[in-house]
């Protein structure tokens, strides 16, 4: 059934055939198997295609870093991903999936004609081709660059899974599973601290599952890791998490996991959300990511069946999958070595071993030997055959620096190692500093910024008694700064296999350095050549050479090609390595959702909506809604039939004529209490209030220090040192933010406590000539006279039946009420108001007719009339300054000389000479309209409406020198090219006298 | 409001029924004219809380209590701080209707809230209460056990707090 | 996300409780009408938005209430310490010292 599996060899459940499709052909592999592992076991290498040349691509990793094997996975209606890694995504029966960047077929592509014109695309292709002629731009490179950028296609519709998030609190959080952090977890665990293991496979182990030649303590390394893994599961205090990537590491020990939960699920569970979010806050960190091998760089290395010797070893041991018959090894470390042996010890019949090195321990030689291996040491690889297959690989031997004759091998894969790159991706996210170590020829960590202990390969340790210790170590070291005692175990182990290597640049060659294409990043595309001409192009710095070439710039980060491209840049600069540098890995550590990151913010979740207690029948009654601030707010009331024009202008009717009833609960409300609450009042606010009477009410201004308009609204004295004030609804968590800083330091000697009640109370505002008649008979307490109860007072009364704050104000210039009551009652109020009103003919009314009653009259809108730059005068309510207060809020700043200076936008009214035209809100206004282009703005149109009242639109707008351009004609140029004239005028447009407010 | 409770056998969500709640400003330094008000001894520090016979009072901030009572005895905390006015100046402003109260219990309780909880709660002694956040929404947290909590929210922010805590439940039933 | 101390509460919690509000030690002159513009002006807009150490105020807002200051490494994030609002700002040399 599977080729290149061996029989009862490795972790998958060879009882258990999983089915999975892909590009449509049905593969069969087992319970445990990724789809690479799945497609490696049918001999299936090809797996992509280049992003750049579309070269046929197979898969090089058997993990997270895999930069060639990505593929689209569809999971079921809109579970459709691209760019999943295919070394991790498990098999499971229906799963289907897809290779990406090919058309028609993955084995015919035709895009891979730019491997043909790679010229294009050298470094910095972007800039060099794409520069002239400027006419192509828009219709030939602009298409071209978007049709090839990106991997993969996006998918199209909607998401419809689940995304959650967690916060979780631990002691000691170890990122990796390997032998360092399983006993570095041990030691941790074993003390009774709360521990958190998390690894990114689908089960723990990390280099145990594909290296179980060691025994420890006795016991096979598989052994061993299922005691190990029994013991930590067992334990209360400690949670193993695996397919859970560490995406970020963040300030004082934040990290972010990636929890992936049903992607290898083929039933997943109604509710069960995908993937689950997880920010840890750890006592300490232990990071225990172990290394990655590198490729080496030479012609021709990146074609299908050439891959890490490491991959190949994972292949085996875990997934029981030869990678070939007929593999050869090419390296320059250790390490590789035993994947020849191991390969042919499973029965592979391997080519050779090709290493770049002329030393080789003589241990190793001997093994080979024993297997009658050929070793050909001292070698370079200059090419490689095979169209969708690696078939043989040409090799010299470099004798002084020069290449002698070339040989060609047969082979069916070639397993290569440039050595392994310590993984501290996530140490570099905290900032903490990358030393270069000559003797391990890595980047070790150095300067630490967090309470983090790395531990294992990631200190440039090798083999598995040495992390062992390590680990064990550092789970000491995490205790010891959590002021907890610890003793580290000890491990014995036996057959361990050690060993060392070398770094280096592109292989030497001895064909043209020009026409060789040795990739050093494969999923960008980047080629030894490009690095080499960004150097003699001018980069200097890495950041400059990383951004030229893109290397390192895909979605891999640069995994498996930073240090290859360090080292060759390094090599075209003429300097060493540490004094190039390095670039910056940044979070996420492997690419992660958006779904992660929203998690329960989606749809209707997306973000609060603040519903007031009248919100409910507002909807059984059909109305419109608009978002203001974080609440939703009825917005018009429509009939059968009416579009929001027609449901506006007859809202505005009925008001002015009759009755009209609006849900103003959203208005900020803040309850300002205490002895000195007068004096606070004096200092906050522009307007003065010593001598308002308790029951009695006024506009309040309020300005920020610079002396521009920050809010306002009406507030009640409810006793003499008690206040109800109102603010914008957007305005109030400012404004109670604002006057609580000045209350705790600015003025802490002041008696009085701000408390908000904008939630407490359900605020209904009554407008038109029937309002009186509609409240009078359904309140008690207070006596609704025009005498006893005139326009700006306030009282606590019962309406109908209901406690409540009785205001006389109006946003309308009708006369108006707004009833306050406990929040529960609001809705209750409101269908008895309903009820009460039904022989005036009561309408409910939103925010558009509020908004158009109150331009009417030429009353301001926080924010939409003022734009933080206006101040009083400008807005023409320089009425509302307490002139004889010695100070208050912003008072300095409307002194200063470009406050009082001439020239300034002020609010004014605006008539259009057609009355039919209403301006569009935002306009620029202009003088002249036949002015050439750019023209000179000299102001906007912020509000706008139609009054039904006044049979014409009006419109107010802020104009430079706006009062002293009283009748004169201004022009509002259109999108169309042309333009609307209209006149100034003042901003009160209907009853200027103010008669309505005094209906009786 | 009384919302259906909802559960499974690790946690439990319910909305409790409403309660006379009022917040309490006042200088510690005549905090003992309140307590007498209240009949309560007022905790100092802030995230202590006290009970007795239906009345709780919890510190949030420094100058800052909030009170709990049965709704029927609200009229009469009022006028008692009203008559102590004159001896302490203070601010008593009724919030009753400003929240809603949802009780979320069970063995489970506290890892549940870590769903959109950013604080260690094992740090959280039972009888405390602290203001924080939930998701985004401002809430009081109170612990009145080790698997039992409160959560008072504001009126219009309930339902992105309950419906929150629907999904949540439903994410933890399922086991996954 | 950072972990800041509320000197009032004397806890340790998550930056989502807290907002951030501004530069320190910046008092609103008693009398601004005794200020020259020119002064007023520096009292408005002028901030001194060190490379380093930073007197800052924050507000847990989600939390007491208060506002209180800080003194923050602007490179690092670090906070150095935190202090009640209207308290002077602590000698850094004492502070860093005990570290």
């Amino acid at each position: 059934m599977n080729p290149f599996r061996i029989k009862g060899r490795g972790r998958v459940n060879q009882d258990r055939p999983v089915r999975f499709t892909f590009d449509g052909k049905t593969f069969v592999g087992f319970e445990g198997d990724t789809v690479a592992s799945a497609l490696l076991a049918n001999g299936e290498h090809l797996m992509g295609r280049g992003f750049k040349y579309h070269r046929p691509r197979g898969v090089v990793t058997a993990g997270s870093e895999e930069p060639n094997a990505l593929i689209g996975t569809t999971r079921g209606p809109g579970r459709f991903e691209p760019n999943t890694r295919a070394t991790m995504q498990e098999i499971y029966d229906e799963l289907s999936t897809e290779s990406q960047n090919k058309w028609p077929t993955l084995k015919f592509d035709v895009g891979a004609i730019n491997d043909r014109l790679y010229m294009l695309f050298s470094a910095g292709f972007y800039y060099k081709t794409f520069m002239w002629p400027k006419s192509f731009w828009d219709k030939v490179y602009e298409p071209f660059i978007r049709r090839a950028a990106g991997l993969g296609r996006a998918p199209t519709e909607l998401d419809p899974d689940h995304y959650a998030s967690r916060y979780l609190h631990c002691d000691v959080l170890i990122v990796g599973s390997g032998p360092s952090g399983l006993a570095a977890a041990l030691t941790a665990a074993r003390s009774g601290a709360s521990v958190v293991v998390v690894d990114e496979q689908s089960e723990m182990g990390g280099a145990l599952l594909s290296e179980p030649s060691v025994d420890i303590d006795g016991d096979n390394a598989w052994g061993w890791l299922a005691t190990t893994l029994d013991e930590l599961a067992s334990l209360p205090n400690v949670r193993l998490m695996s397919r859970t990537t560490a995406i970020g590491y963040y300030h004082q020990n934040m990290v972010g996991l990636c929890q992936k939960l049903t992607d290898h699920l083929s039933d997943v569970p109604v509710d069960a959300p995908r993937e689950r979010l997880w920010r840890v806050r750890a006592g300490q960190v232990i990071l225990a990511q172990g290394a990655i091998e590198r490729p080496m760089v030479f012609d021709g290395n990146d074609r299908p069946g050439v891959m890490m010797a490491g991959a190949a070893q994972t292949f085996l041991h875990r997934f029981g999958v030869k990678v070939g018959d007929r593999p050869l090894i090419l390296t320059s470390h250790d390490s590789a070595w035993h994947t020849a042996f191991d390969l042919a010890d499973a029965g592979c019949k391997v080519a050779a071993i090709v290493d770049t090195r002329t030393d080789i321990p003589p241990a190793l030689m001997h093994a080979a030997m024993a297997r009658n291996i050929e070793t050909l040491t001292g070698h370079t690889a200059t090419a490689t055959s095979g169209r969708l297959r690696v078939k043989s690989i040409r090799v010299n031997p470099v004798r002084g620096g020069a290449v002698g004759a070339a040989r060609t091998i047969p082979c069916d894969a070639v397993l290569m190692c440039g050595g392994w790159t310590p993984s501290l991706h996530l140490f570099s996210h905290t900032k903490g500093s990358l030393d270069w170590d000559a003797k391990a020829k890595a980047y070790l960590p150095g300067h630490k910024t967090e309470a983090v202990h790395i531990a294992g390969a990631g200190r440039g340790l090798w083999g598995i008694a040495a992390v062992l210790e390590d680990g064990a170590k550092a789970g000491a070291d995490a205790l010891r700064d959590l002021g907890r005692k610890a003793g580290a175990a000890t491990y014995a182990v036996t057959g361990d296999r050690t060993g060392a290597g070398i770094t280096q640049k592109e292989l030497p060659t001895d064909r043209s350095p020009g026409s060789a294409k040795a990739f050093v990043d494969f999923q960008n595309d980047v080629t030894a050549k490009d690095i080499r001409l960004a150097v003699r192009e001018g980069m200097r710095s890495i950041e400059h050479v990383k951004r030229y070439t893109t290397n390192g710039m895909a979605t891999d980060q640069g995994k498996l090609s930073n240090m290859n491209g360090l080292t060759i840049a390094s090599d075209a600069l003429g300097k060493d390595i540490p004094q190039v540098g390095l670039t910056t890995f940044r979070p996420p550590y492997t690419p992660t959702t958006f779904g992660a990151l929203a998690g329960y913010h989606k749809g209707s979740h997306f973000e609060v909506t603040r519903k007031t207690p009248i919100d409910s029948w507002a909807t059984e009654h059909d109305a419109a809604f608009e978002p203001v601030a974080l609440w939703r707010r009825a917005w018009y009331f429509p009939k059968a039939g009416e579009d929001m024009h027609a449901a506006v202008n007859r809202e505005c009717k009925a008001t002015r004529q009759s009755l009209g009833m609006f849900d103003a609960s959203t208005l900020g409300k803040i309850e300002v209490s205490g002895p000195d609450a007068v004096e606070f009042m004096n200092r906050m606010y522009t307007n003065p209030w010593t001598k308002l009477g308790v029951g009695r009410c006024r506009y309040g201004l309020l300005l920020g220090e610079d002396g521009f308009i920050r809010d306002d609204g009406v507030i009640g004295r409810m006793r003499d040192d008690l206040f109800h004030v109102t603010t914008t609804t957007g305005g109030a968590a400012r404004v109670l933010n604002m006057m609580e800083d000045y209350l705790q330091t600015e003025w802490p000697d002041l008696q009085v406590w701000l408390t908000s009640t904008t939630e407490e109370w359900a605020t209904i505002a009554i407008n038109g000539p029937n309002a009186r008649k509609l409240l009078a008979p359904l309140v008690e307490g207070q006596d609704m006279s025009d005498e006893a109860f005139p326009h700006m007072s306030v009282a606590e009364c019962k309406v109908a039946g209901f406690s409540s704050r009785l205001f006389r104000i109006s946003f309308t210039g009708e006369l108006g009420y707004e009833v306050n009551v406990p929040a529960r009652h609001g809705r209750a109020l409101w269908e008895k108001l309903m009820e009460a009103g039904k022989p005036y003919d009561i309408c409910p009314y939103g925010t558009e007719t509020m908004h158009v009653l109150r331009a009417e009259k030429g009353y301001i809108i926080i924010g939409q009339d003022t734009d933080g730059t206006v101040t009083p005068e400008d807005a023409g309510i320089g009425w509302a300054i307490g002139k004889a207060k010695p100070d208050f809020v912003g008072k300095r700043s409307l002194s200063r000389p470009d406050i009082v200076a001439k020239g300034r936008k002020q609010l004014i009214g605006l008539l259009t000479d057609n009355p039919k035209d209403v301006l569009i809100e935002g306009a620029q206004i202009v003088l002249d309209p036949k002015q050439p282009k750019p023209m000179k703005m000299i102001g906007h149109v912020t509000s706008s409406y139609w009054s039904e009242a006044l049979g014409r639109s009006i419109a107010m707008a802020v104009v430079e020198g706006g009062f002293d351009r009283m009748g004169d004609t201004l022009h509002i140029p259109t999108a169309d090219g042309g333009s609307q004239a209209a006149k100034v005028t003042g901003c009160v447009f209907y009853d200027p006298a103010g008669d309505r407010l005094k209906v009786e | 409001m009384n919302a259906p409770v909802k559960s499974f056998d690790a946690v439990s969500v319910a909305v409790l029924p409403p309660v006379a709640r009022l917040n309490l400003r006042i200088a510690p330094a005549n905090l003992a004219v309140a307590s007498a008000a209240f009949g309560l001894t007022l905790p100092t520090k802030i995230g202590q809380g006290v009970a007795k016979k239906g009345h709780a009072a919890w510190c949030l901030g420094p100058d800052e209590w909030l009170l709990h009572a049965p709704e029927a005895d609200q009229a009469a905390i009022v006028a008692d701080f009203t008559a102590a006015r004159v001896k302490a100046p203070h601010s008593l402003t009724v919030i009753s209707d400003r929240e809603f109260t949802i009780a979320i219990t069970g063995p489970r309780a506290q890892e549940f809230l870590s769903v959109a909880c950013p604080l260690d709660l094992s740090r959280m002694a039972p009888g405390t209460a602290k203001r924080t956040l939930f998701d985004t929404a401002q809430v009081v947290l109170i612990r009145d056990a080790d698997d039992a909590f409160r959560i008072e929210v504001w009126r219009s922010f309930f339902p992105h707090v309950s419906d929150l805590l629907d999904i949540a439940l439903r994410e933890f039933a399922c086991g996954l | 996300m950072l972990l800041i101390h509320c000197p009032y509460c004397d806890d340790t919690l998550p930056e989502l409780e807290f907002a951030y509000a501004g530069e320190a030690h910046i008092a609103r002159p008693a009398d601004p009408s005794k200020l020259s513009d020119e002064e007023w002006r520096d009292f408005l807009f002028i901030r001194s938005n060190p490379r380093g150490l930073h007197a800052e105020r924050w507000r847990h807002i989600n939390g007491c209430g208060r506002f209180f200051n800080a003194l923050r490494d602007t490179v690092s994030d670090r906070f150095l310490t935190t202090y009640p609002a209207g308290h002077p700002r602590p000698d850094v040399t004492k502070l860093e010292a005990a570290e």
